[in-house]
């Protein structure tokens, strides 16, 4: 059964799965060889200095690629069933929330492509440069960094392209409105109340999502290529 | 008897625009079970109830024994359903849809699978999006009987098909009912194509079950009689009066349609003061119509 399900999870992602699996290997290849023009420095520090920074530019390119190829998969993964209207996959005979298990399992395994393709590539870049003292490669942490973005973004998307259009609408209607009363009220408040203005809801709530544990951390954590 | 199929006071509502209104149903084990109505008048979306697709209002529904939603896969292991529109992966092969297929029915039988494909003309490498309209439908009955069902739900199976391609898979279905003696229910318009296979009729219209009887039964009871000297008020009568007709023939001579007609039921006319001249017989379409036509409300300016 989830053989099956891999199989046809395949058969729709592979054609759009092919610019990321490219993009994820070349990624990593592209920020090794621009640091190639990095000019001589007359001093180590300097020189260091001017790695970490110029491949510092690169960074966001990181998160974003795992990010995008998590929507991917994703919205791949239901897209038949949604063509189908999800007749087919509720005639199956099992229970909905296994079928969803399966289909979630089946593109989770289908990330560790992009995943490899990326490992592949930081694997090549590190070992093309000559580090100056002091600094090294982590191909290998970056590469895990880099799956587990792209599945905590497949998994969002993956929930939200399950549920049905109106579902979706509700989803994030509720959360704009959250957001409209959030700002409102802390306006009313904060002009009764001086202790409201420092404080806002959303930003916690967006704090919390994005530094440790919150799921989005590995976003926004360390995504050097080459450190200390 | 038992029953395949038990629906009991079933009521489902989409907003103001259509509702299925208390629909009591009972298809007996091993019968095959014509389910007829115009378009429009509740016979898919009472397939999708059956099927767990949608949650009924009020009602419940039993399918093999077991209770829709709560026993819903094992039910569903047992039934092979053909739903009114292709539900298949068009990006498939008919090989790659019949393996995804089997990997989720324990009972599915590879071997007579391969023998249905030639037998229906299936190209196993051909891929779906480019298969006819009835490459398609001998497809999905292929995917339902393949299964080896207990209960074969077929939603309008042949609609849109050629009649070769209909023959086909009626003959396909017909075989496989005779050999493992599975339960069919089918959903149709087509009401000549019903009157050859089933053994018991439903009939639906505008969310109602207008009737349910033994095929046999529903042809031999309605009935076109031509009466002079009619009664004005028939309450007494021994059978149903669905219509009357004044206005043909001579003034004092009318043409009922009834339902529930026996032989002995002419002494009746004799009670009244009335004489019976003709008892026409009806076939299983013209019976359908008028059914239909008694238990619409009469409009009286309509045309």
């Amino acid at each position: 059964m989830y053989r099956s399900m891999l199989f046809i999870h395949w058969k729709q992602i592979r054609v759009a799965l092919i610019p990321f699996v490219i993009a994820s290997f070349g990624l990593p290849v592209l920020t090794v060889h621009w640091l190639g023009s990095v000019p001589d420095a007359p001093q180590r520090g300097m020189m260091a200095y001017r790695v970490m920074t110029q491949s510092a530019q690169w960074l966001p390119l990181y998160p974003l690629l795992a990010g995008a190829t998590g929507i991917t998969l994703a919205l791949s993964a239901w897209n038949w069933d949604h063509q189908l209207g999800h007749v087919y996959a509720l005639s199956l005979p099992l229970a909905r929330w296994k079928y969803a298990g399966l289909k979630m399992g089946a593109g989770a395994v289908l990330a560790l492509i992009p995943a490899a393709a990326f490992w592949i590539g930081a694997l090549i870049a590190s070992a093309s440069v000559t580090l100056p003292a002091g600094l090294h490669a982590y191909p290998t942490l970056l590469a895990v960094r880099f799956l587990a973005a792209t599945l905590v973004a497949y998994a969002v998307l993956f929930a939200m392209a399950a549920g049905t259009i109106r579902t979706t609408v509700w989803f994030v209607s509720a959360v704009v409105g959250l957001l409209i009363l959030t700002a409102l009220s802390r306006g009313l408040l904060a002009s009764h109340f001086t202790v409201f203005q420092r404080m806002s809801p959303i930003e916690w709530v967006l704090h919390a999502l994005a530094s440790l544990p919150g799921p989005f951390h590995v976003f926004s954590g360390n995504w050097m290529l080459i450190d200390v | 008897m038992d029953k395949a199929i038990e629906l009991t006071r079933l009521t489902w509502r989409a907003g103001k625009v259509f509702s299925l209104d208390e629909i009591g149903l009972n298809v007996p084990t091993g019968s095959i079970y014509g389910f007829l109505g115009p378009n429009g008048s509740g016979k898919t979306t009472t397939v999708r109830l059956l099927t767990g697709m949608i949650k009924p209002d009020s009602g419940s529904i039993r399918v093999l024994g077991m209770e829709v939603p709560g026993e819903l896969p094992s039910i569903l292991r047992r039934v092979g359903y053909v739903p009114e529109r292709p539900h298949v992966y068009p990006a498939f092969t008919a090989r790659e849809q019949l393996d995804y297929h089997a990997s989720f029915f324990e009972r599915w039988d590879g071997g007579w699978a391969g023998k249905l494909m030639t037998r229906l003309g299936l190209d196993p490498s051909r891929r779906l999006s480019r298969m006819s309209k009835g490459e398609i439908g001998k497809l999905l009955i292929l995917l339902a009987l393949a299964q080896r069902p207990d209960l074969l739900l077929l939603d309008e199976p042949t609609d849109g098909l050629d009649p070769v391609v209909r023959r086909d898979v009626m003959s396909a279905v017909l075989d496989c009912v005779s050999e493992t003696g599975a339960t069919v229910f089918i959903s149709s318009h087509l009401v000549h194509e019903l009157e050859r296979i089933c053994d018991w009729v439903g009939v639906m219209d505008n969310g109602r079950l207008l009737a349910e009887l033994p095929m046999q039964q529903f042809k031999n009871g309605i009935k076109r009689i031509r009466v002079h000297g009619a009664p004005e008020l028939a309450d007494e009568a021994p059978f149903t009066l669905l219509s009357r007709d004044r206005t043909n023939g001579p003034a004092s001579m009318e043409t009922w349609i009834v339902r529930g007609w026996e032989e002995p039921m002419r002494d009746y006319f004799d009670r009244v003061g009335a004489t019976l001249r003709d008892v026409i017989d009806l076939d299983l379409e013209e019976s359908f119509v008028e059914l239909l036509r008694s238990s619409r409300p009469t409009h009286a300016h309509e045309g």
